[in-house]
């Protein structure tokens, strides 16, 4: 029910972010139409970082419910890291189109570029120690205890470090006064991209559990009949 | 409490300097690249930024072996279990937070003098550059000894516990080099958000460890 939900919102609301981000918002003064890919750019990241929090949450819970009375939190945990990871290779590819046209190379070593690089080795690692504990009958317990750390670096890597050092972003957006010093209709298409894209990620992670509880459901009855 | 941690403390450091083993790595690794660094350079000068650099890379990769062996000890000699009846796991957890720490800061008292002597760094601001060296120590422990504990209950080895930790604790090195090269650099502001942001980083994680800890500790 809720997955159909999911998938009728999004299945309209991406259209329609499509269309707003090319036809209608108009280019930002002085970047011009290169500050399109804005509306893509901004929302990955959003759900990278939506993703690893969901999987931190998901890792406290798993570790806390010791009762079971929670469905597959491990399953949560692990898919949620794996979305965020794929919306953090995005949110670098994007971002560096953005900032070869911007700033003339794809890299800058930028403190928001370097710190979603931090980010993406962080859960790249935590990939590491989920494979290395293939035969570890505590494989779940430790990665979740790891991911609930890694989650505890998000906010420093997001909201901390490109603050303490000056940053080539634009300011429209990440400024000191707090403030969305936006046009309209660039602000009212960069929130229909955000929750579209944000309906894409759980889409996409309901439809990857559904997969995982299936895959589950299939091993049980192989280990039933054996 | 207070008792049982500086017991296990000192337990820690004679089953270490009995055999050595750790310490003896990681003060030879640090010779050895301090003074490689400084053959290839051959007497040529190197900016503050680039000293910055060496000074904590070659501390970090010192440090990465005690720091994980502190547990892997445990486990490998089958002292875990003994440990864990007689100790509670927060006890274990502060033993070891604050025998890496003393570690570290060995360390640190060792590798320092040796960057200055061989690498020529002039320190301009000793006392910022003191204080950033024991936040950036304090800020790579608090981030890595939650690192070695499951490392050492995953069954997997060094190369693991660097792969794991490395990620964790570049926020630190980006912002201690970066206080570093301050200290060191004529003319250069030292920030002192940079030792708040170290501070505000190593309670996190020190909480959120000491709040895992006995999850991973205790074998369910």
């Amino acid at each position: 029910m809720v997955y159909t939900l999911i998938m009728s919102i999004f299945y309209v609301l991406m259209p329609v972010s499509i269309v707003l981000a090319f036809l209608w918002a108009p280019p930002a003064e002085i970047l011009g139409e290169t500050s399109r890919i804005l509306y893509f750019h901004v929302p990955v990241a959003w759900v990278a970082v939506l993703a690893f929090v969901i999987s931190g949450i998901s890792s406290l819970l798993y570790l806390w419910d010791r009762n079971n009375r929670f469905f597959i939190l491990e399953l949560k945990a692990y898919h949620a890291a794996r979305m965020g990871l794929v919306f953090c290779v995005i949110t670098v590819i994007t971002g560096s189109m953005w900032a070869k046209a911007s700033w003339g190379s794809y890299w800058n070593w930028d403190p928001r570029q370097s710190s979603i690089m931090v980010l993406f080795l962080i859960y790249v690692a935590y990939f590491s120690l989920y494979s290395a504990m293939r035969e570890n009958s505590r494989r779940d317990v430790l990665a979740s205890a790891y991911l609930v750390f890694a989650m505890v670096t998000v906010p420093f890597l997001v909201f901390v470090i490109p603050r303490i050092y000056p940053s080539l972003h634009p300011d429209p957006i990440i400024n000191a006064q707090r403030k969305i010093n936006m046009d309209p209709a660039m602000q009212l298409t960069l929130i229909f991209s955000m929750i579209s894209f944000t309906l894409f990620f759980l889409y996409l992670y309901t439809l990857q559990l559904r997969a995982a509880i299936l895959q589950r459901r299939i091993e049980e009855r192989h280990h039933e009949k054996l | 409490m207070v008792q049982t941690i500086l017991s296990s403390i000192r337990k820690d450091f004679r089953v270490e300097f009995r055999g050595r083993y750790a310490i003896n790595v990681s003060v030879a690794f640090a010779f050895i690249t301090t003074l490689s660094i400084s053959f290839a350079t051959g007497g040529t000068a190197i900016r503050p930024a680039i000293q910055a650099i060496f000074l904590w890379v070659i501390l970090f990769f010192s440090a990465m072996n005690s720091l994980s062996h502190v547990f892997t000890r445990e486990e490998e000699e089958s002292t875990a279990l003994f440990l864990r009846l007689h100790s509670s796991a927060e006890t274990v957890f502060l033993s070891k937070l604050l025998y890496n720490m003393a570690v570290f800061m060995f360390l640190e008292m060792l590798i320092v003098p040796l960057c200055v002597f061989f690498l020529s760094i002039t320190v301009i601001q000793p006392v910022q550059f003191t204080i950033t060296m024991l936040a950036g120590g304090i800020a790579i422990t608090s981030a890595t000894t939650i690192i070695a504990a499951i490392v050492s209950q995953s069954g997997g080895r060094g190369s693991l516990f660097t792969i794991l930790s490395f990620p964790v604790t570049l926020p630190v090195l980006w912002v201690t080099i970066d206080a570093t090269t301050r200290s060191i650099t004529s003319g250069l502001i030292f920030s002192w958000n940079s030792v708040l942001f170290l501070g505000a980083f190593s309670m996190a994680l020190l909480i959120v460890s000491y709040l895992l800890f006995p999850v991973i500790w205790d074998e369910g």
